[in-house]
């Protein structure tokens, strides 16, 4: 009976923590939301609003929900995800409104970087989704993210061409799933074994490369241009982040697409998911497991590489040891949240970044939150996403055991 | 062979595999090299090396560290050996390590590697040890002092007080700001002094000059891009001075101060303006604030070499050079002649003891 009322229940909470922490205590001065960036076609002006005042009023309007939702319940219906991404930018907004009192808020910056943070984390989710949907569980994200990372800058620097360094990215990723597809489907190796191994040996190799074989002249790809549309680029908000980005972030939008509709809409698609439910089946109707298993697998390897090359060539122009520092874990847990949707994944992957960030700007504008609580942010974020809100999630029933024929 | 048995061989021979790769690659077996220089030849006796997870290139502290121990080879004519960590449960196994190699004396470099120096140097009384970075302390933080371990500390916010000072007479927006990887005593001390220096700025010349950041950290010592991200929510706020006290994560602060327009960067550890790694962005760097653990580390041993190891504090000041802030470099023209000479006017207070900076972490001898 509880159960039913869990979602109610941690939005009521979350409500009044708004209310009383925010609203009733919070704190005095305005906080002022930056929405114009100097390169917009036109000016919107700042959002000043006086900080305890806004977040009363969010957090009665938070409150109202909860009790909605309540209701709902109670008459036997489910709180609806759009309701609960409605709550989730409310409260957000009115966690803003009281971190920022007195200071000033660019808000492009906040989501650039968001932004920014969660392009790896979402090509890995994407792969992950590939390989898991179609039966193999993938602990190998990290690994296949760092694989990526140290080849593309490796080719790129040795070839001089950027391109070429994003190819060399989707080929190492695909390798090193590859290995994975080897072990767990022809082999029949424990899937999560081979991940945690995989990661590690490619942590290590990639790091002895770093030190013993790497030089100026290997390690220095240089980054990938940022590509401005015009005039879309120039909207307020939305332009600098949707058009004024490098190329790998406008693949990554592509990948969302394909991926989805791939999976979703194409024959393919039913097959590969086919394969992760139900192999038996699928091989009576004539699907080759292994062989879809294996595309399935490599293609998401793939995709995780990808999102290696943003470390070296979207951002830092050069490889340094360990430079994932856990993403491809993270990753994982983005995809698990996302309920192995590459949609859902993809905004789960969003909100890791958001509160990444937004840890590092509430340290910068100097907000009531001790430093260590800040850095706990998006794990937080995590669990109550997860364990609040997400409800029962399915993977694909055959992810993680092996078919073996006969 | 039946599936399962052949599943169970394979999945060894694939962890063993990589295991003796990753041993291989990082925890390597210590390496023996013997002095080819013009030193004498002292090769019986081993100086010894741990680095952090960081390890010997991260174009910061390690490396640093690393070429005292080179320069000892170089010019004392020891043997040196070293093992290099990747993660931190491998502290303690690479420092005991070493242990069996009859080491002369044992260098833990870094903060982190406090306590498996301290565990290692009370099972080995009759091994040297020195910790660079960091006091040694008992799991409940009470002070320590071993007769074997010898602690190399800097008073960083000396020279970092100087650099904020700088700091807050070049920016022109009056926003300054910085960042630490995570918040170990050895970064905020960086982050603290700088702060005071801003201050001192301000009453100086009545200015409002803001310090951004000074509870802000990454998280690690690793994620360059999200020391990118972080330098740019920084500039967004108007810093136009940034100091990023977090290791090679500071590589994209440079990288942020690239693509934005009079933002300048102020390098940690070492002078970061001599170091092929900031080559990119060398010429936004506004300064260093240096330690000079190369000519501790070689002292150090020195001293070792000599019979002469004892286990009291070193404390790197202003004074005795083992901190320092580095040349202007290309930014020599921002930096007026006027403040360049308040700055050696601060300077020469501190190394006198007019001037005494304190902070929270501030080592005592």
């Amino acid at each position: 009976m509880i159960r039913a009322y869990r979602t109610p229940i941690v939005l009521g909470v979350i409500a009044l923590i708004v209310i009383v922490l925010f609203g009733v205590i919070g704190s005095e001065g305005d906080s002022t939301f930056r929405i114009s960036t100097s390169g917009d076609f036109f000016t919107v002006p700042d959002f000043v609003l006086p900080s305890r005042g806004t977040a009363l009023v969010l957090g009665i309007v938070l409150l109202a929900i909860a009790a909605a939702s309540a209701l709902l319940v109670r008459r036997g219906g489910r709180v609806r995800a759009w309701v609960l991404a409605v709550f989730g930018v409310l409260a957000v907004f009115a966690t803003l409104s009281w971190a920022i009192a007195g200071g000033t808020l660019p808000m492009t910056q906040l989501l650039q970087g968001s932004l920014a943070l969660a392009v790896p984390l979402v090509f890995g989710a994407l792969g992950g989704v590939l390989s898991e949907r179609v039966g193999v569980v993938n602990i190998a994200i990290e690994g296949q993210l760092l694989a990526g990372a140290f080849s593309s800058a490796v080719v790129a620097s040795l070839t001089g061409n950027l391109y070429a360094g994003l190819l060399a990215a989707a080929v190492a990723g695909a390798l090193v799933s590859l290995v994975l597809a080897v072990f767990a489907i022809t082999y029949i190796v424990d899937q999560v074994i081979v991940g945690v191994v995989l990661n590690v040996l490619v942590v290590g190799l990639t790091s002895f490369l770093h030190s013993a074989v790497l030089d100026s002249a290997s390690n220095s790809p240089g980054r990938l241009p940022q590509i401005e549309i015009p005039l879309l680029a120039q909207i307020p908000l939305l332009g600098p982040l949707l058009f004024e980005q490098t190329l790998i972030i406008y693949l990554m939008f592509i990948a969302v697409a394909i991926v989805t509709f791939a999976l979703f809409r194409t024959r393919w698609g039913l097959r590969l998911r086919a394969v992760g439910e139900h192999p038996q089946a699928a091989d009576t109707v004539g699907i080759n497991v292994a062989r879809t298993r294996f595309m399935g697998v490599t293609l998401g390897g793939a995709l995780a590489g990808l999102g290696g090359a943003f470390f070296t060539l979207g951002s830092v122009g050069a490889f340094s040891q360990e430079m994932t520092a856990g993403q491809g874990y993270i990753a994982l847990a983005a995809l698990i949240f996302g309920r192995w949707n590459p949609i859902l994944a993809t905004l789960a992957a969003l909100l890791f970044g958001f509160a990444r960030n937004l840890a590092s700007v509430l340290g910068i504008v100097g907000s009531p939150v001790p430093s260590q609580f800040l850095l706990m942010l998006p794990y937080v974020v995590t669990l109550i996403a997860v364990a609040g809100l997400a409800g029962k999630v399915r993977g694909p029933a055959a992810a993680g055991t092996p078919y073996i024929k006969g | 062979m039946n599936i399962t048995t052949r599943k169970r061989a394979l999945a060894l021979a694939a962890f063993g595999a990589a295991s003796a790769l990753v041993l291989a690659g990082c925890a390597e077996a210590p390496e023996e090299t013997t002095g080819s220089g013009d030193g004498a030849d002292n090769s019986d006796f081993v100086a010894c090396m741990v680095s952090d997870f960081g390890g010997f290139e991260d174009g910061s502290f390690n490396e640093s560290a690393y070429a005292g121990l080179l320069q000892a080879e170089d010019e004392l004519g020891v043997t040196i050996r070293e093992t290099e960590s990747t993660s931190e449960d491998e502290y303690v196994p690479n420092v005991n390590a070493l242990v069996g190699e009859d080491c002369g004396i044992i260098i833990g470099v870094g903060f982190a590697l406090a306590n498996a120096v301290r565990d290692s140097a009370r099972e080995n009384e009759d091994v040297n040890y020195a910790i660079i970075d960091s006091a040694l302390s008992e799991d409940d933080f009470t002070p320590l002092a071993l007769d074997n371990v010898k602690p190399v500390l800097y008073d960083t916010a000396q020279a970092a007080f100087l650099a904020g000072y700088l700091a807050a007479g070049v920016s022109e927006t009056g926003v300054v700001g910085t960042f630490g990887g995570n918040p170990f005593p050895s970064v905020t001390i960086f982050m603290e002094g700088y702060a005071q220096g801003v201050e001192a700025y301000n009453e100086a010349k009545g200015t409002d000059v803001q310090v951004l950041g000074t509870d802000s950290f990454v998280g690690n010592f690793e994620d360059i891009a999200a020391g990118q991200t972080l330098s740019e929510q920084l500039i967004a706020q108007g810093a136009d001075v940034i100091m990023p006290v977090a290791g090679p994560v500071g590589q994209g602060t440079g990288i942020a101060a690239l693509a934005s327009d009079d933002v300048r960067v102020i390098g940690v550890d070492t002078d970061w303006y001599a170091n092929p790694t900031h080559d990119e962005y060398k010429s936004l760097l506004l300064t260093s604030v240096e330690k000079s653990l190369q000519l501790t580390v070689f002292e150090t041993i020195e001293a070792a070499l000599a019979g002469e190891f004892d286990a009291t504090t070193y404390v790197g000041t202003l004074e005795n050079e083992g901190v320092t802030i580095s040349d202007f470099h290309d930014q020599a023209s921002a930096v007026s002649d006027e403040l360049a000479a308040e700055l050696d006017e601060l300077r020469a207070q501190i190394e006198s003891g007019d001037l005494v900076i304190t902070t929270e972490g501030t080592p005592s001898a």
